[in-house]
Formats: C-alpha cells, sequence, structure tokens
C-alpha cells in the first residue's frame, strides 16, 4: 500500500473515530442503553477501531514501505559518524520512485490533501529519514503565515499511535468494569454535606466515557500534529481533558482543586510554549514540521525542521536566516533584502552582541519556550506538582491520562522537536530531567497512598526520559516512553483494582492482599519487575531492562565526554536502586505481609474479569514488548525517525566544552557492559532493601523514619514545594489582584467619583452665585422700580383738570426751558 | 414791531390761535362740567386749526415755495377729528352721567393711582 | 446600483427604528405582543443581514473577496457643509453587522423576563439597535457621530430603568464617561474636517473615497473631477474614505499643533474616545458598574456589541487617517492593550460579584483587540513586511467577533442563575452541575471559550494576536503570553467555586429549576458558534481578511513611502545577553 496516501487516511480516522464517539456520548449519552452503558460501549468500539487502524498502519503500511536503518555501518566508520544507512539500496531507489508517485499522486488530490514525502537525495551515502507530511486544512493565513490542520507522520508517531490506541482500548475495557458503581445512584463516602448526609448523586458512567473519548482525540492530535501550532492546540485539549477527568467527582473539594491545579499549572507551562511559538512564527515564518507544499506551486516549503537543519550543512545544527535576519533588524535598511553574503557575515558575527550570537539565543530561547510547555505537560521540575494531586480522578484516568499518555506527550514533543534544540538547550533538558528524577523518586520513598507512589513514579520516570533526551539519547528516551507507557498503566490499573477491592488509597490499610486478588498481585508484579529494570544481563529482561539500559548506557558515555556533567548519570544509577525501592515497597505492603486491616481484608476480592484480563494482556507486554527478537522491534522503529543530524556526536557553542556523543557510541561494549552492571546492581540493591524492610521486615522501617526525622519530614512534605509555590505565586498572585481591584474601586473611580463630586461642588457654587448674585440683581432692579412707582402713584389723582393743568404747566415749562436753552 | 400797525400777517392769525388755545386750556383746567371740558378741547383744537391754516396759506407766507394745501388738509383732518372725538366724548359722558348722575368731572377719579 | 443600496443598508439601519415607531401605537396592556413584534423585528434584521453573507443574494450578497468599501451609497445630506448620508459595507464592518444584528436577536429573546414598562424598553431597544447598526454602516464622519450619540441615550435609560439597585449611578457613569468620549471624538472631527482638503486628491482617489461616484461615466468623473478642481477655496470633507486618503497621501493633517502635528492630538482624541468605549485601562471603570447594574439583555448588548464599537472605531478611523500618529504612538496603543489585558485579569481574579467578575474578563480579553490592532510590525527592520500586523489585525478582528459571541454568552449565564436565585455572590454558589446539568454544560463551555480553549472561538484570536507581538516588541510579547495563565486561574476558579462542589450554598436554593426552553433557545447558538467559529474560524476569516488585509497593506505601504522621514522603531531589541565564556564562542555555529 502507497504509504503516502494511506497513512494519512488510516491515522486520520484512527484520530476521528474518538471524536465521533465523544461527540455521540455528548449528545445522547445519558439514553445510550440502560442508565448509559452504551457509551461505554461506544467509546470502547471507538478507540478499539482506532487501535485496530493504527496496528494496520504500522504493520500492513509503514513496516512493508520502508526499510530498517540498520545500526551501524562500516563503510562510515572513518567519518566518526554512524551514518544511519540504507542497506538495501535497491529499496532505497524503490522509495526514491515512490517518492515521484507521491508526487504525481499529489497533483491529483484534493488540495487540503497535499503530501510530501522527504526525498532521499543522496541513496548511496545516507540515511534519510522517512516522513509524510501535509496539510488537512488551514485555520487562518495572513500573508505567508499560516496556521492549519496538518499531519506529519514518521515511524515515532505511527509506533505512537499504535502504543496509544493500544492501552487506551486495554484502559477502557477495563474502565467498564472499574465504573461500573457510576451506573447506578451512588453515594460518595468523601463528600459530607452541610446536613451531615454523605452525598448521593445519580451516576455518570456515560460522561467519564465522554471524556475518555475526548482525550484519546487530543492525545492522537498531538501526535499527528504537523506542526507546534497543532500541537500546542491539542495540547490544550488534552490539558482539558485532564481537568475534566481529574474533576470527575466535581463534589469533591480536592478534586475540583487538583483539576484546577493541574491545568493552571500545565498554562505556566504553556505561556513559555508560547514564547516559544512567537519566536518560531516571527523568525521562521511558519509552524510546520516537516516539507508541506501549501502554495500549491509543486515545490515544498520548507518547514523548522528543514530550515534548522539544512541539506546543505549536512543537517548539522544552523541558525536559520530568518532568525539571524531578526537578529540583525535593526541593520536591515527600509525595503531592502538583505543578501547571502549579509546574512553569512551577521551569522559569523558571533562576539558578545554579535548578530550571530544573538540569533543563537533566539533558537536556544525558543527551543527552552517549546520546552517549558513539555515541563508542565510531563510533570517536570519544577512545575511537577500537579501530578501527584492528579491522582484525585478515577484510576482508568491516572492510567491513561496521567501516566502512559499525555504527561508523555510533553517528552514526546521533546522528541519531536529535537532538531531544533542546541546542544545548550539538551543540557538544561537533561539537568531538569535529572533533578525530577531524584526529587520525585525520594518522594515516592515516604508515599503511603498508592496512587500518589504511582504518581511520584511517574514523575520520576518521566524525569528519566527527559534526562535521556537531553544527553542525546533520543531513541533511548523514545524508548523509554513507549516501554514506560505498558507498565506504568499495568501498574495504575493493578492499583486501581486493589483500590476497587478495599475501598481505600492507603497502603497502610491494606497487606496479604495476593491471597485475595491473585491476577491483581502476579500482574502487578510483572509490572514492578519491568520497572525495576529486571532481567538477565545480556541474555533477556523486561522491557524496563532494555530502555533503562540504553539511558544509563547514553548518560555513561555523556559524562566520558563531558567528566564536569557526570552527576547525571551517578543521580540516574541512583534514581534506579530507589525506584526499584520504592516499588517493591508498594508491592510488599500491598498483596504481602498480614492484613493491616482486617475490615477492608475481609471485603476485598478480585476484580472482575473486565477488569483483570486488561492487565494480563499488559503484564505480558510489559514483559515482552521490548525484547529485540521481534521481527518488529521497537528500537529499530524508532532509529527510523531519529531526527536528522543526530547520527553524529555534536559539541555546544556557548557552554565550553559540551559534547553531545552520537547515540551509537553508547552501544559500544565499553558503556554498554558497564551500564549493564550498574543498572543490575542499583536495581538489585533497591529490590534487597525494599526486602529487608517491607518483604522480610527485618528491620523496622518507623525506626529508621524516627531516626532521620527531618528527612522524613521534609520528603513526607514533598520538599515543601506546595507550600513554597503557594507562598511565592499563589499569594502574590492573589494579593496583587485583591490590591487591583482596590486600586480599581478607590483610586480609579475614587477619581472619577470626586471629579463628579468636584463638579457637583462647582454646580452648587454656581447655582448659589445664580440665586445671589446674578438674581439679586436683577430682584433689585425689580424693587427699585416697584417702590419709585409707588412713590409717584400719589401723582395720579384721576381728575382730569388737574391733568391739564400739569399738561399746561408742563408745556409752557418747555416753551420756556427750550427758549431759554435753545436761542 | 407794532401788532396793531403792521398789516396783516401771520403774527395775528398766531396770536388769534394763541389766545383760543389758552382759552380751551384755561376753560379744560377750571370747569367741572364735562361739556365745559369737551368745549375747552374744541377750543385747542381750533386754535390750532388757526395756526395751521395760518402757516399753510400763500398769501400770509409769500416766497415759500411748495406749501400747497398742506395746511388746510390738516385743518380739515383736525375738524374731522374734533367731530369724532366729541361723539365719543359725547357719548362717555353721556353713560357716566347714566352711572353717575352727574357730568362733574371731579367725580371721575377712578383711575386715581 | 447606488439606489438598490440605498435602500438595502437604510432598511437595514432603519428597520428597528421604524419598528420602535410601530411599538408606539400599541395598546399599553399587550406586553407580550409587544415582545414578540420586537423579537420579530430584530429577527427580520438579522435575516437581512444574513441572506446578504449568502453566496447567492445577487445585488444583496457581501462580496467577501472585495476588499474595498461595497454597497456604498451617498446622497446629498447638509450640503452647505459636505455632509452626506453615505454608507457603505466592507469586510470590516460587515462581521460586526452580523454581530450585532445577532447579538441583538438574542438580547431581545432574552429580555421576556422584563415586567417594567415593556413599551419603553421595546422602543429604546430598537433604537439602540439603529444606532449600532448606523455607526457599523455610515461612512461619513458627521453622520458617524450621529449615530454614535444616538446609540448612547437609550443605553443610558436602559441601565437607568431597568438596572438593579445602583443603577441612576452606573447609567450616569456610563453616560458621563461615553459623552466625554464623544465629545473628544467631535473635536477630533472638527479637527480633521478643517484641515481636509479635497482638492489635494487625484481623481482616482477621489472616485475611491467615493466622492465623485464610480458609476458616473469617465467624462462626467473627469468634469465633477475638474469641479472640485476649480474651487478657490479649500473643499472640506466629511467622508471618512476621503479623509483616510488624505491622511495618508498628502500631509493635510501634518500642521503644527503646540508642537506636534495636528493627526497627532486628532489621533490621540479619536483613540480616548474609542479606548472609553472598548475599554480599555484607566478608561474602564464605568464597565463594571454597567454590566452589574444593567439587566441580563442590556449587559449582552453592551458586552456583545457596544464594546466594538470602540475597535471598530480604531481600525477604521484612527489608523487610516491618522498613519503617522498611529506609527508615533504603537508602543502607547500596544500598551494601553497589555496593561489592560493585566490588570482585567487581576481585578477578575479579585471579584466577588459573578457579573463584575464578566465584565472584568471582558476588560482582558478587549485588551487583545487592542493589541491586535496596534502591533505597527511594519517597520524597516522587516523590510515592511506586514504578515504579523496582519496576523495581529485579524486576530484583533476576530478577538472581537469571538469576544461578541462569547462573552453576551457568559452574561447570559450569570443571568439565568441570577434570575432564579437573586444573588451573584461568588461564594453563595456551588453545586450547580448537579441540579441544572444541561445549563452548567453549557455554562462551563462558553466560559472556556472565553478561557481561549483551542477548538472554542476565544483561542484563535487571541492566539493569533499574541502570536503577532514578538515582532513588535519582545517584552509587550512576553507579558502578553503571560496572561494565559491569569486567565485560566480566575476562569477555572470562578467555574469551580459556582458549579462543582457537593451543593449549593446559597439563599433560594428550590428556585434552581432547569432551563427553560426559551433560555436554551438563547444559550445553544451562542453555544455552537463558538465551537463552530472555533473549529472553522475561516467562517469569519472569509468575510474580514481581504479588507483587513487591505488596511494593513495600505499603512504599510505608508510605512514603506514615508520611511525616511519617521523616527526608527526599534523592531529588535539589540542588547546582548550576558556573555557567557566570550573567548570560546565559536565563529561558525554547527
Amino acid at each position: 500500500m502507497d504509504p503516502v496516501t494511506t497513512l494519512p487516511v488510516l491515522l486520520g480516522i484512527a484520530w476521528l473515530v474518538p471524536l465521533a464517539s465523544f461527540t455521540l456520548i455528548l449528545l445522547f449519552g445519558p439514553r445510550m442503553g440502560k442508565h448509559g452503558q452504551g457509551a461505554g460501549m461506544l467509546a470502547t468500539a471507538a478507540i478499539g477501531t482506532s487501535a485496530v487502524l493504527s496496528l494496520i498502519a504500522l504493520f500492513f503500511v509503514w513496516v512493508p514501505a520502508y526499510d530498517w536503518a540498520p545500526e551501524h555501518h562500516a563503510a562510515h566508520a572513518e567519518h566518526g559518524a554512524a551514518e544511519h544507512h540504507d542497506a538495501g539500496h535497491g529499496e532505497a531507489g524503490h522509495d526514491d520512485a515512490h517518492d515521484k508517485d507521491a508526487h504525481g499522486a499529489d497533483e491529483h488530490q484534493a488540495e487540503e490533501h497535499k503530501t510530501e514525502e522527504h526525498k532521499t537525495a543522496d541513496e548511496h551515502h545516507d540515511w534519510r529519514k522517512p516522513y509524510v507530511a501535509g496539510e488537512w486544512y488551514t485555520l487562518g493565513q495572513f500573508g505567508k503565515l499560516r496556521i492549519g490542520i496538518s499531519y506529519y507522520i514518521d515511524s515515532l508517531t505511527v509506533t505512537m499511535f499504535a502504543m496509544i490506541t493500544f492501552i487506551a482500548t486495554m484502559i477502557h475495557f477495563y474502565a467498564n468494569g472499574y465504573m461500573h458503581d457510576e451506573l447506578h445512584e451512588i453515594t460518595d463516602h468523601e463528600v459530607t454535606l452541610s446536613n451531615g448526609h454523605h452525598l448521593h448523586r445519580p451516576g455518570r458512567f456515560h460522561r467519564f466515557f465522554q471524556y475518555l473519548s475526548l482525550f484519546c482525540f487530543s492525545m492522537l492530535g498531538i501526535v499527528i500534529a504537523g506542526n507546534i501550532a497543532m500541537v500546542f492546540v491539542f495540547w490544550e485539549l488534552v490539558g482539558i481533558c485532564s481537568y475534566f477527568l481529574i474533576g470527575f467527582y466535581i463534589e469533591r473539594k480536592s478534586a475540583s482543586n487538583a483539576a484546577n491545579k493541574a491545568f493552571i499549572v500545565n498554562r505556566v507551562g504553556d505561556f513559555g510554549m508560547i514564547i516559544g511559538l512567537m519566536i518560531l512564527i516571527a523568525t521562521l515564518g511558519t509552524f510546520s514540521f516537516g516539507d508541506i507544499d501549501t502554495d500549491g506551486d509543486g515545490t515544498a516549503e520548507p518547514g523548522i525542521f528543514s530550515l534548522v537543519r539544512t541539506e546543505a550543512n549536512n543537517y548539522a545544527l544552523v541558525v536559520p536566516d530568518g532568525m539571524v535576519r531578526a537578529a540583525a533588524a535593526s541593520e536591515i535598511a527600509a525595503g531592502v533584502e538583505p543578501s547571502a553574503e549579509q546574512i553569512a557575515a551577521w551569522r559569523a558575527e558571533t562576539g558578545p552582541g554579535g548578530i550571530g550570537r544573538t540569533a543563537y539565543w533566539l533558537l536556544i530561547v525558543a527551543g527552552l519556550g517549546i520546552f517549558c510547555g513539555c515541563v508542565g505537560k510531563s510533570a517536570q521540575f519544577p512545575l511537577h506538582v500537579w501530578l501527584p494531586d492528579a491522582m484525585e480522578g478515577p484510576t482508568p484516568v491516572s492510567a491513561l491520562v496521567h501516566s502512559a499518555t499525555m504527561v508523555a506527550a510533553g517528552v514526546y514533543l521533546v522528541g519531536r522537536f529535537y532538531p531544533v534544540f542546541t546542544p545548550e538547550t539538551l543540557l538544561v533538558i537533561a539537568v531538569i530531567g535529572c533533578i525530577t528524577l531524584f526529587i520525585a523518586a525520594t518522594i515516592a520513598i515516604v508515599a503511603v497512598d498508592i496512587k500518589r507512589v504511582l504518581a511520584y513514579s511517574t514523575v520520576s520516570q518521566l524525569g528519566y526520559m527527559m534526562l535521556a533526551l537531553g544527553v542525546g539519547g533520543w531513541s533511548a528516551g523514545m524508548f523509554h516512553l513507549i516501554t514506560h507507557a505498558f507498565f506504568k498503566s499495568l501498574l495504575f490499573m493493578c492499583s486501581g483494582s486493589v483500590i476497587h477491592a478495599v475501598h481505600t488509597n492507603d497502603m497502610t490499610k491494606m497487606g496479604g492482599l495476593r491471597h485475595k486478588m491473585p491476577f491483581t498481585a502476579y500482574t502487578m508484579l510483572a509490572g514492578c519487575l519491568a520497572i525495576m529494570g529486571a532481567g538477565i544481563p545480556f541474555m533477556i529482561g523486561l522491557s524496563g531492562y532494555y530502555s533503562k539500559d540504553a539511558i544509563l548506557a547514553q548518560a555513561l558515555s555523556f559524562k566520558a565526554s563531558n567528566p564536569q556533567w557526570g552527576f547525571l548519570f551517578y543521580v540516574a544509577a541512583a534514581g534506579a536502586a530507589i525506584t526499584a525501592f520504592y516499588m517493591f515497597r508498594l508491592w510488599f505492603m500491598t498483596f504481602a505481609g498480614k492484613p493491616r486491616d482486617h475490615h477492608a481484608y475481609d471485603h476485598a476480592h478480585e476484580s472482575p474479569k473486565i477488569m483483570y484480563y486488561p492487565l494480563i494482556v499488559l503484564a505480558v507486554l510489559a514483559v515482552v514488548v521490548a525484547w529485540p527478537f521481534w521481527p518488529v522491534s521497537i528500537v529499530a522503529l524508532l532509529e527510523q525517525a531519529r531526527p536528522e543530524g543526530f547520527h553524529e556526536t555534536v559539541n555546544g557553542v556557548l557552554v565550553s566544552n559540551l559534547t553531545h556523543p552520537a547515540e551509537h557510541i553508547s552501544h559500544e561494549p565499553n558503556f554498554h557492559i558497564q551500564a549493564t552492571w550498574v543498572a543490575t546492581f542499583v536495581g538489585l540493591s533497591g529490590l534487597g532493601l525494599a526486602i529487608v524492610f517491607y518483604g522480610l521486615s527485618l528491620l523496622n522501617p518507623a525506626e529508621v523514619a524516627r531516626q532521620f526525622k527531618p528527612v522524613y519530614t521534609f520528603l513526607w512534605n514533598k520538599w515543601y514545594f506546595d507550600e513554597l509555590y503557594d507562598y511565592i505565586f499563589v499569594r502574590p498572585v492573589l494579593f496583587v489582584a485583591n490590591r487591583v481591584a482596590e486600586f480599581d474601586k478607590v483610586v480609579i473611580d475614587g477619581i472619577i467619583d470626586s471629579l463628579a463630586m468636584l463638579t457637583r461642588m462647582v454646580a452648587r457654587l454656581d447655582d448659589l452665585s445664580d440665586r445671589y448674585l446674578v438674581d439679586g440683581f436683577v430682584n433689585g432692579l425689580a424693587a427699585w422700580t416697584y417702590a419709585t412707582g409707588s412713590k409717584l402713584r400719589s401723582a395720579e389723582t384721576g381728575r382730569i383738570r388737574q391733568y391739564v393743568m400739569f399738561i399746561v404747566v408742563g408745556t409752557v415749562a418747555m416753551f420756556v426751558l427750550i427758549s431759554l436753552y435753545i436761542s | 414791531m407794532n401788532l396793531l400797525t403792521d398789516p396783516v400777517g401771520i403774527t395775528h392769525y398766531l396770536i388769534v390761535g394763541a389766545i383760543l388755545f389758552v382759552t380751551g386750556a384755561v376753560c379744560m383746567a377750571t370747569k367741572r362740567n364735562a361739556l365745559g371740558v369737551l368745549m375747552g378741547i374744541e377750543l385747542v383744537l381750533n386754535g390750532a386749526n388757526v395756526n395751521f391754516v395760518a402757516f399753510g396759506s400763500e398769501y400770509l407766507r409769500p416766497g415759500v415755495l411748495g406749501i400747497g394745501l398742506d395746511g388746510q388738509l390738516i385743518a380739515l383732518f383736525v375738524i374731522i377729528l374734533a367731530a369724532a372725538e366729541a361723539a365719543v366724548a359725547l357719548a362717555i359722558v353721556l353713560n357716566f352721567y347714566n352711572n353717575h348722575s352727574t357730568v362733574d368731572v371731579d367725580r371721575a377719579d377712578e383711575l386715581k393711582g | 446600483m447606488e439606489s438598490t443600496y440605498l435602500t438595502l443598508l437604510s432598511t437595514v439601519v432603519f428597520l428597528p427604528a421604524l419598528g420602535a415607531l410601530v411599538l408606539a401605537f400599541f395598546p399599553r396592556e399587550k406586553t407580550e405582543a409587544m415582545k414578540y413584534f420586537a423579537l420579530g423585528v430584530t429577527a427580520l434584521v438579522f435575516l437581512l443581514t444574513l441572506i446578504m453573507a449568502l453566496p447567492s443574494a445577487g445585488d444583496w450578497q457581501f462580496d467577501a473577496a472585495v476588499t474595498d468599501m461595497q454597497k456604498v451609497f451617498s446622497v446629498g445630506w447638509i450640503p452647505s457643509f459636505n455632509i452626506n448620508y453615505f454608507m457603505g459595507l466592507d469586510g470590516i464592518s460587515f462581521p460586526l453587522v452580523l454581530l450585532t444584528t445577532f447579538v441583538t436577536m438574542l438580547s431581545m429573546a432574552a429580555s421576556w423576563p422584563i415586567e417594567k414598562h415593556v413599551k419603553a424598553y421595546c422602543i429604546l431597544f430598537l433604537i439602540l439597535e439603529t444606532g449600532v447598526l448606523g455607526v457599523f454602516l455610515a461612512l461619513d464622519f458627521f453622520l458617524f457621530y450621529v449615530f454614535w450619540e444616538v446609540m448612547l441615550l437609550p443605553m443610558y435609560f436602559l441601565i437607568g430603568v431597568w438596572g438593579g439597585p445602583r443603577r441612576e449611578y452606573a447609567a450616569i457613569k456610563f453616560f458621563l464617561y461615553t459623552l466625554l468620549g464623544g465629545v473628544f471624538m467631535l473635536i477630533a472631527i472638527l479637527m480633521l474636517y478643517f484641515s481636509s482638503d479635497l482638492k489635494m486628491l487625484s481623481k482616482d482617489q477621489l472616485v475611491a473615497a467615493h466622492v465623485i461616484s464610480p458609476e458616473l461615466s469617465e467624462g462626467e468623473q473627469a468634469a465633477r473631477f475638474a469641479e472640485i478642481q476649480a474651487h478657490t477655496t479649500p473643499r472640506r470633507t466629511f467622508n471618512i474614505l476621503a479623509l483616510q486618503q488624505l491622511g495618508q497621501h498628502t500631509d493635510a493633517f501634518n500642521g503644527d499643533v503646540l508642537g506636534k502635528p495636528l493627526q497627532w492630538w486628532a489621533f490621540l482624541l479619536l483613540l480616548i474616545g474609542f479606548v472609553i468605549k472598548v475599554p480599555s485601562v484607566p478608561l474602564h471603570t464605568w464597565l463594571p458598574d454597567a454590566h452589574v447594574e444593567a439587566p441580563t439583555p442590556i449587559s449582552m448588548i453592551l458586552a456583545g456589541i457596544l464594546l466594538k464599537l470602540g475597535g471598530y472605531g480604531i481600525i477604521r478611523i484612527c489608523y487610516p487617517i491618522c498613519p503617522q500618529a498611529g506609527y508615533e504612538l504603537a508602543y502607547f496603543v500596544c500598551a494601553l492593550g497589555v496593561v489592560s489585558m493585566v490588570y482585567g485579569a487581576f481585578a477578575a481574579l479579585a471579584q466577588k460579584d459573578f457579573k463584575r467578575l464578566v465584565a472584568y474578563s471582558s476588560v482582558s480579553h478587549m485588551g487583545y483587540v487592542v493589541l491586535g490592532i496596534g502591533v505597527w510590525s511594519a517597520v524597516a527592520g522587516n523590510e515592511f513586511n506586514a504578515d504579523a500586523w496582519k496576523m495581529g489585525m485579524n486576530g484583533a478582528m476576530f478577538q472581537m467577533v469571538a469576544h461578541g459571541i462569547a462573552s453576551p454568552g457568559m452574561f447570559f449565564m450569570v443571568g439565568v442563575i441570577y434570575e432564579r436565585v437573586h444573588h451573584r455572590n461568588l461564594d453563595q454558589f456551588g453545586g450547580l452541575f448537579a441540579k441544572m446539568p444541561l445549563y452548567s454544560g453549557l455554562a462551563i463551555g462558553i466560559f472556556f471559550a472565553g478561557l481561549g480553549l483551542p477548538g472554542l472561538c476565544g483561542f484563535i484570536g487571541e492566539v493569533f494576536v499574541t502570536l503577532s507581538v514578538w515582532s513588535f516588541n519582545h517584552t509587550l510579547a512576553i507579558i502578553t503570553a503571560s496572561v494565559v495563565v491569569l486567565t485560566a486561574a480566575y476562569i477555572l476558579w470562578t467555574l469551580q467555586r459556582v458549579y462543582l462542589g457537593p451543593e449549593y450554598k446559597g439563599p433560594h436554593g428550590d428556585h434552581l429549576h432547569p432551563m427553560t426552553t426559551r433560555e436554551l433557545a438563547i444559550a445553544l447558538p451562542l453555544f455552537v458558534l463558538a465551537i463552530a467559529m472555533g473549529v472553522y474560524p475561516q467562517m469569519v476569516f472569509h468575510y474580514m481578511t481581504p479588507s483587513v488585509n487591505q488596511t494593513v497593506d495600505d499603512l504599510a505601504g505608508w510605512a514603506q513611502r514615508n520611511a525616511a522621514n519617521l523616527p526608527q522603531m526599534a523592531a529588535f531589541d539589540p542588547t546582548a545577553p550576558a556573555p557567557v565564556a566570550p573567548a570560546l564562542v565559536q565563529a561558525e555555529i554547527q
């Protein structure tokens, strides 16, 4: 099958089916079957369909269409770089021809289905990463800037699709059983009403599946996204699904608080991501990952990856022209396009404050911005605080959203955006990952809430992945992402099964449960072994064995190149020991020993089949999924998607002697063997400690806790992060908010109101002056006239003869006067 | 100049007019009978008429050109006016008499301020 | 053709006024009939504008591909001052007209609970619609001003008579603020009028400005042109299009007034007038009071439409007529926008009154509009590439429409609950989701649209505006980006306090019956549109983008022509980052 045309359709449908399910449940949910039971089936069927389509896409479209990239190629050893080479040149040639077909087919396609396959330019020397990219439709276009819904499919996308849909299907099945209570009117014992009763409420079975479907759609949207803006869109959407699912028990204050916290903390990360997006769009003018021909002129416009890693530069990192130009903006004369020579000159100008240097900083900041988003989503230090609280949601949610998929999206995005990260950015990623894995692991040691232990374990494992990516282990990190998804979802579902049975999260009330629920207990044991990385060295192991080994080996290789950053390896190794310790602490406390709470123990029972069958499937996969013996091995699949430019060792520019060794170096015996031994040893030591404390109870953990009281309190309070953030962020923000509101009321409104008062006072003055000055004058005049008139009225006698006398006398007087004065 | 010796001229007429006027005015001022007052008014008007006619006469004012008949005409107006006025005044007097049974103008002081 | 357009646009504008006239003859006690009649009139006007938006409406059709004014007509009104009854439509005004008629119709439907002086209410309501539509359609500055003031008075009474307990205070505050803005505007209008001169424009420019009707034959046009040129005294004009031509192509408005060009003052006065309406901090305090006191439908109109007049005025009048002042004051405008966004978000976070909170959210959201309009990124360092500005201005326009959908929705949702329990204290809600699930679902959806969630209308405008800011100024861009956190905080906290939680904590809990069909009929279209615009923004961009881009291109072209005379605007902050290890910096980044 032609992957260029088939993959977008298959994965596109797989992506949209959950959306259809969501819409249907949203509209008709409560009327689906009895109490909305049909909603669960519909959602399960939908994600099942997606899973089938994704697996078809993986095994029947992708795998036959593209060759394997062999891990080494002797011919290129002398270049000091592992050129991942196409084993069968004929096949590569086929790719080439195929490419042309794709173009040909393209022109016949409807315009929303433009696809572009990467050119396999020089089939003799380089393995060119195969991918399929295109655009479905445009959200907005302004000049050359466009934002659209597009796709970028490489083997990582396909693998992620298969992994997500498969695990999601398992979890949907499981949730049908787990959420069974929601089918009826239920009593929430954690909510006490003001009248002292517990809350009774109708079940919300359909709503749960409605959110799950929306989540699956959004998550797949992140994975298939062909541009970073679309990633951001679905990034927010998974965030909101996570919000709904964490706050599923909306009546519980703790749940809605946790949901708010999750979303807001994620938004802090998004703040950084938006800055990254702004820089990218402002300097590069595109969001697209791959090269897509959007304007239909037959040639593809370069995407971000091609701009950052040009073919001309042998795919080494280069600051794109756009950034150099942006940095040199003040030197560009009006209306003049800078010449290529000018740009080259500017790029070379790397002295302090030089343009090339500023441009490089732009690239770093853009990368860090995107990474900020990943820090939020993947619960990395310092934004890790939301994930443990997120365990307020129902357990299937924790399994799907908060361990296997959504929180892994951050890691996925780092992996996807890898070509844009400079060595300095990668170093930051590694350090953040390292800090996270250590903090989370230490907190997990003392937690007693079974889901919180798993939550901290998740944070810690995500830290591992970030560390791996940060030290140059691209495929190691991605590999761990996949294996972790299997065993961590398994672990969560097992814990859910336990909670379902004993109705408490508190491990101190459990114990001995393996007798009551053997399936749960032993599948969980498999999960614990997998996360610990158990295996027979150099022979065979559980999935975690392979991925953790790869991470440690790469960290070791990084340490060899950068001795000053060696602590990254030591922390990772220590983290592995802690991981083994707290996981088995969890297992022993829950399943081994004597029951601590007999009431809970007596009521405990194995979960229904619909819940433990998925456990078994996942347990098997957690064991076998990473085996390299399969015809389609994950590592090989991932190697196909390795970003261009990371087949070779890269050096830092700003930070002195920073080197990211190529990943294949870590496969060489001197690192590989050492790392395996270290991993085995630390894993076993952690396991041993757990056995000593909890399995055999040779030492009393309470004693130790008393002995190290300050440390214990510090860890018990989760390093006081919540309190710290409360003091340095929440309170100041609320303080500022209140001051702003007051400012509004007191100052601005005060000014307005006092202006109004002033106006009224002026008006009153005006009134007074009117009344007493102006009116006084007019009235006085009138009064005077009246008085004069009154005085004169006595002259009016009414006697005609008198009047005649007056007239006569007056006339005579006038004549006399006139004759006197005029003549 | 001696009025008695001079030939009759405009001055003489004016003197006659003035005497008539003064007589009328004195009559108006002294008579309490309303009819007497009206007579006084007639005298005053006729005194004025004599003046008009005298000033309007080409014979009395030789050398003054373009006098025409203006004086005579105005005198005629005055006569008509006097007749009208007398008619109205007599009606008022009659009414007054009907109401007050007297024609004494001193009793008619209702317009007193 | 002009007579067709004259009929069409006049009908759109004056049909509500005519309806108001007819309403005056209704018997006093037939309140129900009056409401139906008023609703019918608003629906008719909406249908009329909707038909214009449809593709096959013949002469009536609004042609989205045309960038210039269309449906233009001009009839002499007061010839001695060159004032014309002059109207037209383009992609900037048409979406707003459509929004106006739509929101007015819904608000009328939301007016059913009004019982007091129904006749007066309906009459004022319809006159208000005429005023608003007139402002959007007027192309003569004087006509614009007349409609601006016409709209003001009904609003005053609608708040002052039908409002809450402090309605007189709120109404007077609203009136005085807006009147002040109107007065500033009038001064600016007269300043521009008395420095305008049609003789400075070429024949083509006059035709483009519809001073000379494009429908005349070539010869007639030449004759008209000669006639204009023959005058010895300057030919003053109120024609907005001609003023734009004068502002962009001549130096008519560059006369010196108190050390600044005349257009600088005109821009500032107009800006103050419009910004009061938007409203931007610090001229915003009328808004929370007006909203809190106004009855629900009036709040819907106020937030949905009246605030848009400010943004519309800035796009249509401030920038195109006074480009140089716009260029010099770009930072000021953007800063206004950013300050409003941050300030509004903080203030919203502190509110206890539900409606006041929504009002402050409007202040915050409208900040995006001012910011998006102001990002003058077409500067030398950019080779006058206006793409980012186009994105910002389109985003701002979209944000206006989106806010016109989301904000009335939010106010309506508050109104629904207020009508039941008669209080708005955020601390006394809770648990509504259990009691009114449909209502709560819709409300949460609409509030998320306000939060800027992808897939809902608020996202598109906000993200386009935000993304466009970096090219203009980095600091502003970073502050802008940070607002997303605050927005999420206040909206989610509100949702938590009102809809989530175990039980309702306030008085009148037994009145919390589910939504009625009428309420649903109002909320659902808003909700559906919020989704539709978020998923398929082209349905709005289709109409507005050509005209908006044209406006931006004109201004960018102006900047390029005048590049030599303009003060350099720093496009990029060249301050270097602190050197880490200068000695080790490599020449080539590989």
